[in-house]
Protein backbone atom coordinates (compact mmCIF):
# COMPACT_ATOMS: atom_id res chain seq x y z
CA UNK A 1 0.00 0.00 0.00
CA UNK A 2 1.14 3.29 0.56
CA UNK A 3 4.64 3.42 1.49
CA UNK A 4 6.14 7.23 0.61
CA UNK A 5 7.04 6.84 -2.80
CA UNK A 6 4.06 9.22 -4.31
CA UNK A 7 5.58 11.52 -6.48
CA UNK A 8 4.70 15.50 -5.72
CA UNK A 9 3.41 15.00 -2.42
CA UNK A 10 4.94 15.55 0.86
CA UNK A 11 4.15 12.82 3.12
CA UNK A 12 3.43 14.00 7.15
CA UNK A 13 3.80 11.28 9.82
CA UNK A 14 0.86 10.87 11.59
CA UNK A 15 1.60 12.11 14.52
CA UNK A 16 1.28 15.55 13.35
CA UNK A 17 -2.59 15.29 12.74
CA UNK A 18 -3.62 12.48 13.60
CA UNK A 19 -5.65 13.14 17.08
CA UNK A 20 -5.76 9.34 18.80
CA UNK A 21 -1.58 9.27 18.04
CA UNK A 22 -0.76 9.75 21.70
CA UNK A 23 -0.44 5.80 22.06
CA UNK A 24 1.61 5.33 18.99
CA UNK A 25 5.46 4.92 19.56
CA UNK A 26 7.96 7.77 17.37
CA UNK A 27 7.72 6.56 14.19
CA UNK A 28 10.41 6.36 11.38
CA UNK A 29 9.62 7.18 8.07
CA UNK A 30 7.83 3.37 7.11
CA UNK A 31 4.85 4.90 8.75
CA UNK A 32 3.72 7.28 7.33
CA UNK A 33 0.56 8.14 5.12
CA UNK A 34 -1.04 10.00 2.34
CA UNK A 35 -2.81 12.86 2.65
CA UNK A 36 -5.43 11.28 1.17
CA UNK A 37 -5.22 7.77 3.39
CA UNK A 38 -4.83 10.27 6.23
CA UNK A 39 -8.17 12.23 5.28
CA UNK A 40 -9.89 8.65 4.77
CA UNK A 41 -8.37 7.57 8.58
CA UNK A 42 -9.90 10.44 9.85
CA UNK A 43 -13.42 10.77 8.33
CA UNK A 44 -13.33 6.50 9.22
CA UNK A 45 -12.67 7.21 12.74
CA UNK A 46 -15.49 9.65 13.17
CA UNK A 47 -17.66 8.12 10.90
CA UNK A 48 -17.43 4.48 11.87
CA UNK A 49 -15.45 3.96 15.14
CA UNK A 50 -18.14 6.02 17.06
CA UNK A 51 -20.53 3.32 16.48
CA UNK A 52 -18.07 0.57 18.44
CA UNK A 53 -20.17 -0.18 21.17
CA UNK A 54 -23.21 -0.60 19.22
CA UNK A 55 -21.46 -2.96 17.15
CA UNK A 56 -19.80 -4.94 20.16
CA UNK A 57 -22.99 -5.33 21.84
CA UNK A 58 -25.00 -6.05 18.42
CA UNK A 59 -22.30 -8.84 18.41
CA UNK A 60 -22.40 -9.95 21.69
CA UNK A 61 -25.86 -10.55 21.19
CA UNK A 62 -25.48 -12.32 18.25
CA UNK A 63 -22.84 -14.68 19.24
CA UNK A 64 -23.19 -14.73 22.86
CA UNK A 65 -19.60 -14.69 23.05
CA UNK A 66 -17.17 -11.99 24.06
CA UNK A 67 -14.14 -13.58 22.15
CA UNK A 68 -16.13 -14.21 19.20
CA UNK A 69 -18.14 -10.67 19.32
CA UNK A 70 -14.31 -8.92 19.33
CA UNK A 71 -13.81 -11.07 16.57
CA UNK A 72 -16.74 -10.23 14.30
CA UNK A 73 -16.21 -6.75 15.12
CA UNK A 74 -12.78 -6.26 14.33
CA UNK A 75 -13.54 -7.97 10.99
CA UNK A 76 -16.28 -5.76 10.50
CA UNK A 77 -14.07 -2.73 10.59
CA UNK A 78 -11.85 -4.28 8.34
CA UNK A 79 -14.04 -4.78 5.70
CA UNK A 80 -15.77 -1.27 5.99
CA UNK A 81 -12.27 0.48 6.45
CA UNK A 82 -11.38 -1.49 2.83
CA UNK A 83 -14.41 -0.62 1.16
CA UNK A 84 -15.10 2.74 3.30
CA UNK A 85 -14.83 5.09 -0.35
CA UNK A 86 -17.77 2.85 -1.62
CA UNK A 87 -19.88 4.11 1.82
CA UNK A 88 -22.43 6.33 0.62
CA UNK A 89 -22.09 9.66 2.54
CA UNK A 90 -24.65 10.80 4.16
CA UNK A 91 -26.57 7.92 4.62
CA UNK A 92 -26.43 6.12 8.18
CA UNK A 93 -23.17 4.55 8.87
CA UNK A 94 -24.54 2.72 11.83
CA UNK A 95 -26.65 0.65 9.22
CA UNK A 96 -24.18 0.31 6.89
CA UNK A 97 -21.95 -1.60 9.55
CA UNK A 98 -24.50 -3.35 11.36
CA UNK A 99 -25.34 -4.86 7.95
CA UNK A 100 -21.67 -5.43 6.98
CA UNK A 101 -21.52 -7.31 10.70
CA UNK A 102 -24.37 -9.24 10.13
CA UNK A 103 -23.27 -10.72 7.04
CA UNK A 104 -20.12 -11.80 8.35
CA UNK A 105 -21.90 -13.35 11.09
CA UNK A 106 -23.66 -15.39 8.82
CA UNK A 107 -20.55 -16.35 6.76
CA UNK A 108 -18.73 -17.12 9.70
CA UNK A 109 -20.35 -18.20 12.56
CA UNK A 110 -24.19 -19.41 12.02
CA UNK A 111 -23.13 -22.04 9.59
CA UNK A 112 -20.92 -23.77 12.00
CA UNK A 113 -21.92 -23.46 15.34
CA UNK A 114 -25.35 -22.20 17.13
CA UNK A 115 -28.42 -23.96 15.34
CA UNK A 116 -31.19 -21.04 14.55
CA UNK A 117 -33.82 -20.54 17.27
CA UNK A 118 -31.78 -23.17 19.97
CA UNK A 119 -31.22 -21.28 23.32
CA UNK A 120 -28.11 -21.90 25.45
CA UNK A 121 -29.51 -20.91 28.54
CA UNK A 122 -26.27 -22.22 30.57
CA UNK A 123 -24.09 -19.88 28.00
CA UNK A 124 -26.38 -16.58 28.69
CA UNK A 125 -26.15 -17.38 32.97
CA UNK A 126 -22.26 -17.29 32.16
CA UNK A 127 -23.21 -14.36 29.90
CA UNK A 128 -24.64 -12.10 32.14
CA UNK A 129 -22.37 -13.41 35.24
CA UNK A 130 -19.58 -11.88 33.37
CA UNK A 131 -20.70 -8.59 32.63
CA UNK A 132 -22.82 -8.24 35.59
CA UNK A 133 -20.15 -5.44 37.19
CA UNK A 134 -21.47 -3.06 34.54
CA UNK A 135 -24.57 -3.44 34.33
CA UNK A 136 -26.99 -0.14 35.53
CA UNK A 137 -29.82 -0.02 36.59
CA UNK A 138 -32.07 2.78 35.78
CA UNK A 139 -34.84 3.41 38.28
CA UNK A 140 -38.10 4.29 37.22
CA UNK A 141 -40.24 5.22 40.00
CA UNK A 142 -42.99 3.19 38.79
CA UNK A 143 -43.51 -0.01 40.13
CA UNK A 144 -45.30 -3.26 38.43
CA UNK A 145 -44.12 -6.63 37.36
CA UNK A 146 -41.76 -5.49 34.68
CA UNK A 147 -39.33 -3.88 37.15
CA UNK A 148 -39.09 -7.32 38.77
CA UNK A 149 -38.03 -9.13 36.08
CA UNK A 150 -34.22 -9.48 36.27
CA UNK A 151 -31.97 -8.51 33.70
CA UNK A 152 -31.05 -12.34 32.93
CA UNK A 153 -35.04 -13.22 31.90
CA UNK A 154 -35.58 -10.03 29.83
CA UNK A 155 -32.73 -11.77 27.96
CA UNK A 156 -33.84 -14.79 27.25
CA UNK A 157 -37.57 -14.30 26.70
CA UNK A 158 -35.90 -12.12 24.02
CA UNK A 159 -33.28 -15.36 23.18
CA UNK A 160 -36.42 -17.09 23.54
CA UNK A 161 -37.91 -15.66 20.64
CA UNK A 162 -37.79 -17.30 16.70
CA UNK A 163 -34.56 -15.11 15.32
CA UNK A 164 -36.70 -13.22 12.41
CA UNK A 165 -38.76 -10.93 15.32
CA UNK A 166 -35.75 -11.05 17.41
CA UNK A 167 -33.52 -9.25 15.01
CA UNK A 168 -36.32 -6.78 14.43
CA UNK A 169 -37.22 -6.16 18.19
CA UNK A 170 -33.34 -5.82 18.45
CA UNK A 171 -32.39 -3.49 16.17
CA UNK A 172 -35.44 -1.19 16.78
CA UNK A 173 -35.80 -1.22 20.55
CA UNK A 174 -32.26 -1.31 21.58
CA UNK A 175 -30.46 0.67 18.17
CA UNK A 176 -33.14 3.04 17.50
CA UNK A 177 -32.88 2.53 13.55
CA UNK A 178 -35.86 3.44 11.24
CA UNK A 179 -38.17 0.96 9.92
CA UNK A 180 -36.52 1.82 6.39
CA UNK A 181 -32.98 1.17 8.03
CA UNK A 182 -34.19 -2.00 9.04
CA UNK A 183 -36.27 -3.15 6.17
CA UNK A 184 -32.70 -2.46 4.37
CA UNK A 185 -30.94 -4.58 6.95
CA UNK A 186 -32.46 -7.35 6.89
CA UNK A 187 -33.34 -7.03 3.10
CA UNK A 188 -37.18 -7.27 3.43
CA UNK A 189 -40.34 -4.75 2.81
CA UNK A 190 -41.44 -2.20 5.23
CA UNK A 191 -44.53 -3.78 5.43
CA UNK A 192 -42.64 -7.01 6.63
CA UNK A 193 -40.53 -5.15 9.53
CA UNK A 194 -43.79 -3.56 10.69
CA UNK A 195 -45.67 -6.52 10.54
CA UNK A 196 -42.38 -8.85 12.35
CA UNK A 197 -42.28 -6.21 14.93
CA UNK A 198 -46.11 -6.42 15.43
CA UNK A 199 -45.90 -10.33 16.11
CA UNK A 200 -42.89 -10.58 17.75
CA UNK A 201 -43.56 -8.13 20.37
CA UNK A 202 -46.61 -9.79 21.37
CA UNK A 203 -44.78 -13.20 21.58
CA UNK A 204 -42.15 -11.18 23.73
CA UNK A 205 -44.80 -10.11 25.84
CA UNK A 206 -46.46 -13.72 26.51
CA UNK A 207 -42.66 -14.48 27.39
CA UNK A 208 -41.96 -11.74 30.10
CA UNK A 209 -45.85 -12.48 31.55
CA UNK A 210 -44.72 -15.79 31.82
CA UNK A 211 -42.08 -14.56 34.18
CA UNK A 212 -43.76 -11.74 36.14
CA UNK A 213 -46.22 -14.31 37.41
CA UNK A 214 -43.39 -15.87 39.11
CA UNK A 215 -43.11 -13.18 41.21
CA UNK A 216 -46.83 -13.22 42.02
CA UNK A 217 -47.85 -10.67 39.74
CA UNK A 218 -51.27 -10.49 38.40
CA UNK A 219 -50.53 -9.52 34.66
CA UNK A 220 -54.07 -9.48 33.54
CA UNK A 221 -53.58 -6.10 33.28
CA UNK A 222 -55.78 -3.61 35.26
CA UNK A 223 -54.65 -0.53 35.34
CA UNK B 1 -60.33 3.07 12.19
CA UNK B 2 -61.39 -0.54 13.60
CA UNK B 3 -59.55 -2.16 16.57
CA UNK B 4 -57.89 -4.45 13.94
CA UNK B 5 -56.50 -1.44 12.15
CA UNK B 6 -55.57 -0.19 15.18
CA UNK B 7 -54.08 -3.20 16.86
CA UNK B 8 -51.87 -3.90 13.38
CA UNK B 9 -50.61 0.15 13.73
CA UNK B 10 -50.02 -0.55 17.42
CA UNK B 11 -46.32 -0.99 16.78
CA UNK B 12 -45.91 1.96 14.08
CA UNK B 13 -47.04 4.20 17.10
CA UNK B 14 -44.57 2.81 19.22
CA UNK B 15 -41.79 3.72 17.05
CA UNK B 16 -42.92 6.88 15.88
CA UNK B 17 -43.69 5.52 12.50
CA UNK B 18 -47.34 6.37 11.95
CA UNK B 19 -48.15 8.93 8.84
CA UNK B 20 -49.49 12.32 10.72
CA UNK B 21 -52.54 11.22 9.37
CA UNK B 22 -52.62 7.70 10.86
CA UNK B 23 -51.63 9.22 14.23
CA UNK B 24 -54.59 11.34 14.18
CA UNK B 25 -56.88 8.78 13.71
CA UNK B 26 -55.01 5.77 16.00
CA UNK B 27 -55.23 8.44 18.94
CA UNK B 28 -58.62 9.16 17.95
CA UNK B 29 -59.61 5.48 18.88
CA UNK B 30 -57.76 5.01 21.64
CA UNK B 31 -59.65 7.66 23.29
CA UNK B 32 -62.83 5.65 22.56
CA UNK B 33 -61.99 2.37 23.20
CA UNK B 34 -60.49 1.70 26.21
CA UNK B 35 -59.48 -2.18 25.26
CA UNK B 36 -57.24 -0.79 22.73
CA UNK B 37 -55.68 1.63 24.69
CA UNK B 38 -55.11 -0.71 27.60
CA UNK B 39 -52.98 -3.26 25.34
CA UNK B 40 -51.10 0.28 23.41
CA UNK B 41 -50.19 0.48 27.89
CA UNK B 42 -49.18 -2.76 27.77
CA UNK B 43 -47.38 -2.53 24.30
CA UNK B 44 -45.43 0.77 25.39
CA UNK B 45 -44.14 -1.46 28.38
CA UNK B 46 -42.85 -3.85 26.27
CA UNK B 47 -40.79 -1.97 24.51
CA UNK B 48 -39.62 -0.42 27.63
CA UNK B 49 -38.67 -3.19 29.62
CA UNK B 50 -35.99 -3.90 26.83
CA UNK B 51 -34.86 -0.79 26.52
CA UNK B 52 -34.45 -0.75 30.20
CA UNK B 53 -33.26 -3.97 31.24
CA UNK B 54 -31.16 -5.17 28.29
CA UNK B 55 -27.85 -4.51 29.31
CA UNK B 56 -25.24 -2.55 27.35
CA UNK B 57 -21.68 -2.65 27.55
CA UNK B 58 -18.52 -0.64 26.31
CA UNK B 59 -16.22 -2.53 23.82
CA UNK B 60 -13.19 -3.44 25.27
CA UNK B 61 -10.55 -0.95 25.16
CA UNK B 62 -7.86 -3.21 23.43
CA UNK B 63 -10.72 -3.51 20.38
CA UNK B 64 -11.25 -0.02 20.11
CA UNK B 65 -7.29 0.55 20.38
CA UNK B 66 -6.74 -1.66 17.59
CA UNK B 67 -9.64 -0.29 14.94
CA UNK B 68 -8.62 3.16 15.53
CA UNK B 69 -4.88 2.16 14.63
CA UNK B 70 -6.81 0.64 11.52
CA UNK B 71 -4.94 2.60 8.07
CA UNK B 72 -1.78 3.32 10.07
CA UNK B 73 -0.31 0.38 8.81
CA UNK B 74 0.80 -0.59 12.47
CA UNK B 75 -1.42 -3.81 12.33
CA UNK B 76 0.00 -5.27 8.90
CA UNK B 77 -1.57 -8.59 10.11
CA UNK B 78 -5.21 -7.76 10.90
CA UNK B 79 -5.01 -6.95 7.75
CA UNK B 80 -3.63 -9.56 6.15
CA UNK B 81 -6.37 -11.70 7.53
CA UNK B 82 -9.25 -10.00 6.27
CA UNK B 83 -10.75 -13.10 4.35
CA UNK B 84 -14.41 -12.24 4.15
CA UNK B 85 -14.66 -10.00 0.84
CA UNK B 86 -18.31 -10.28 0.10
CA UNK B 87 -19.91 -7.19 1.72
ZN1 LIG C 1 -60.37 -0.75 19.76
Amino acid sequence: MVQGNIPGKELKPVMDTNEFSEKKKPRTGRNTLSREELKKQQEFQQEAVTHINSLYNYALHLTMNPDDAENLVQETYLKAYKFFNSFERGTNCKAWLFKILKNNYINRFRKNSREPGKVDYDLIKDFYHSIKDVRSDTSEAESDYFHSLMHEEVYQALQSLPEEFREVIQLCDIEGFTYEEIANMVESPIGTVRSRLYRGRKLLRAQLETYARKYGFNTDSEE
Amino acid sequence: MNCNKTRVLMSCALDCELSAREEEEFLKHLAECPECAAEFTEAKKTKMIIREKIVRVKAPQSLVESILRLGTHTNPQAEGSLLFDQL
